[in-house]
């Protein structure tokens, strides 16, 4: 397991993680949510000591008394922690089997593991090709053998279905289950609530390098979503004076907001259906149809990251 | 699972990484063979042609033992360079830091590495000079300071190759340590050596320094003697080594 505490980077005094602390427990996929730039990256880059944290500290096996330890002083870290960051970060000139045999010597692993973890990946037959002719589907793949090499109880994943087809994200769903399901910890990142919505049982959720939210997959739509009624009449310009101009204002003093979604159905928030069906009886207006809709997992992230958005189109976007 | 973790094991399993590197990528292993090439070639090929004409080429035999080496330590600046200053530009250091946490550990596996493959280069092409310079320039080869301009021949490709490693390691950066290294190796230092002033200052600059002690004959302009130029070559190379280990402690392999 990994366990992070009060970790925080600054560069130049700007924070890019700020007071981060969430534990990441085995036997279940964590997903580790936030737009781009929000710091998960560097998140996972401080937890595998690529970077200094500028407080706080991520230990590896548990909390201290459990006898966790900073990454940095793990002397074969690949039997304990396996890590894809950076599916570019290798040398094309080298063979995928050359590249796999180097690190599994680095800590003292059986060269063999090398071709296992490459039939594992589904890469057996690009095994002697170089690496720069492959796409970025097989470097994923390719980055997902290196993780897999020592056997590691840890997993740390950094957007792994990212530049794979349908049938590779297939594979990485199915993996990062079978993974959790042998009582591996496995943190996975992802800027997509959708991908992590299939594969996820946990939620970190960041925004600007703050926890936003640290729970259970099931549930984080009733925690954190918000429920609404859409309504629509037989006649919707009765509906429109009902919800719209000054009835605004009246409504949002008693909590309740309401939206015109489409022509003529409305999204109301903050009030039951009965007092919505009431209200409608009171003012004459007939309605023909009264649901009531839950945000998707999309819909409640999106909501929870939305102040917190660090490149927004119009902004220079380099992330 | 029961791994032997002590320093030792981390150092040697680092060395082995850093060799199936080494041997994994044509574009490391093939410098220090140009090197083993074109050390002994240039002199035989060069022997061969002018050897029993031109007189100079004879005058110091260390001169013209080592008139491949010129162009041999070329290659050999670019290995000390390309070690570790690929990693920085692929962002592979990345995952050799994740795979051996320990900076120092990692650092000495590669510094051990490029000393040894160029010791081996240094060896087998200064033996291999001698013999094409024996064979195709007339007159005597051997002289009382044949030992220490073998020996010289030995060790100068390693402590020039463990220095650009050094460097290149301070830089953090395998285009800024070719700029600087590559033509102060080849250019400015030969070129600045022919020039009066300058050459008080230039000779003590690693490759002049190392260079002189592979030659017989006395120099009047160099202020120091055969072996202490070797021990300049091994100041700067010491001096740049521990400033890599430095830069590689404090190293932030930052994100994209």
């Amino acid at each position: 397991m990994i366990e992070i505490q009060g970790l925080t980077k600054e560069y130049a005094g700007k924070r890019v993680v700020d007071d981060l602390s969430f534990t990441v427990r085995p036997g279940v996929v964590t997903g580790f949510l936030g737009p781009n730039g929000a710091g998960k990256s560097t998140t996972m880059r401080l937890v595998l000591g690529l970077e200094r944290p500028t407080a706080g500290r991520a230990l590896i096996g548990g909390d201290a008394p459990a006898g966790g330890r900073p990454y940095a002083e793990l002397t074969q870290p690949l039997r304990q922690v396996g890590a894809l960051l950076d599916a570019h970060a290798l040398h094309g000139g080298r063979t995928a089997r050359g590249h796999l045999r180097w690190l599994a010597a680095s800590n003292g692993l059986p060269e063999r593991r090398a071709d296992e973890v490459l039939a594992q990946a589904g890469l057996a037959d690009a095994a002697t090709r170089r690496i720069r002719g492959f796409s970025l589907g097989m470097r994923q793949r390719l980055g997902v053998a290196a993780a897999l090499l020592g056997d590691p109880p840890v997993l740390i994943l950094d957007e792994p279905v990212n530049g794979l087809d349908p049938e590779g994200i297939r594979w990485i769903r199915t993996l990062l289950r079978e993974l959790a399901a042998e009582g591996r910890a496995v943190l996975v990142s992802s800027h997509l609530m959708s991908e992590m919505a299939l594969t996820a049982d946990h939620l970190v959720v960041i925004g600007r390098g703050r926890l936003l939210a640290d729970a259970p997959a099931t549930g984080f739509i009733e925690r954190h979503g918000r429920p609404r009624v859409r309504v629509r009449a037989v006649d919707a310009t009765k509906l429109g004076a009902l919800f719209g101009g000054d009835a605004v204002h009246r409504l949002a003093a008693d909590g309740v907001s309401v939206s015109q979604v489409d022509g003529e159905a409305w999204e109301v928030s903050g009030t039951e259906p009965e007092r919505i069906a009431a209200l409608a009886a009171e003012h004459g207006v007939v309605l023909y149809e009264i649901a009531v809709q839950q945000d998707s997992l999309e819909e409640a992230f999106m909501r929870m990251t939305a102040d917190s958005v660090e490149y927004r189109a119009g902004s220079a976007a380099t992330a | 699972m029961n791994p032997t973790t002590d320093a030792g094991s981390v150092f040697r399993h680092a060395l082995r990484a850093e060799r199936i590197k080494f041997t994994t990528l044509p574009s490391l292993w093939i410098p220090p063979l140009l090197a083993l090439l074109l050390t002994p070639g240039i002199t035989t090929a060069v022997g061969a042609a002018l050897g029993g004409t031109e007189p100079h080429l004879t005058d110091d035999p260390g001169a013209g033992v080592y008139y491949g080496l010129n162009f041999g330590q070329l290659p050999m600046v670019c290995f000390g360079i390309l070690l570790i200053g690929l990693e920085f530009n692929t962002r592979m250091i990345g995952t050799s830091l994740s795979a051996v946490p320990s900076r120092g550990h990692l650092y000495g596996a590669k510094l051990t590495l490029a000393a040894a493959a160029a010791l081996v280069v240094g060896a087998v092409g200064t033996a291999g000079a001698f013999a094409g310079y024996a064979a195709t320039v007339p007159g005597e080869w051997a002289g009382p300071a044949l030992v220490r301009s073998a020996a010289a021949g030995v060790l100068y490709p390693a402590l020039l190759t463990v220095f650009c490693l050094g460097v290149t390691t301070l830089l953090g950066n395998l285009t800024a340590a070719m700029g600087l290294l590559t033509p102060t190796v080849f250019l400015l230092s030969p070129l600045l050596g022919g020039i009066p002033g300058a050459g008080r200052v230039v000779q003590f600059l690693p490759d002049r320094a190392g260079q002189y002690a592979l030659h017989y004959a006395d120099d009047p302009q160099i202020a120091y003697g055969h072996w202490t130029g070797l021990l300049i070559t091994a100041a700067w190379t010491t001096a740049a080594a521990c400033g890599g280990l430095r830069a590689m402690r404090r190293y932030e392999a930052a994100g994209h």
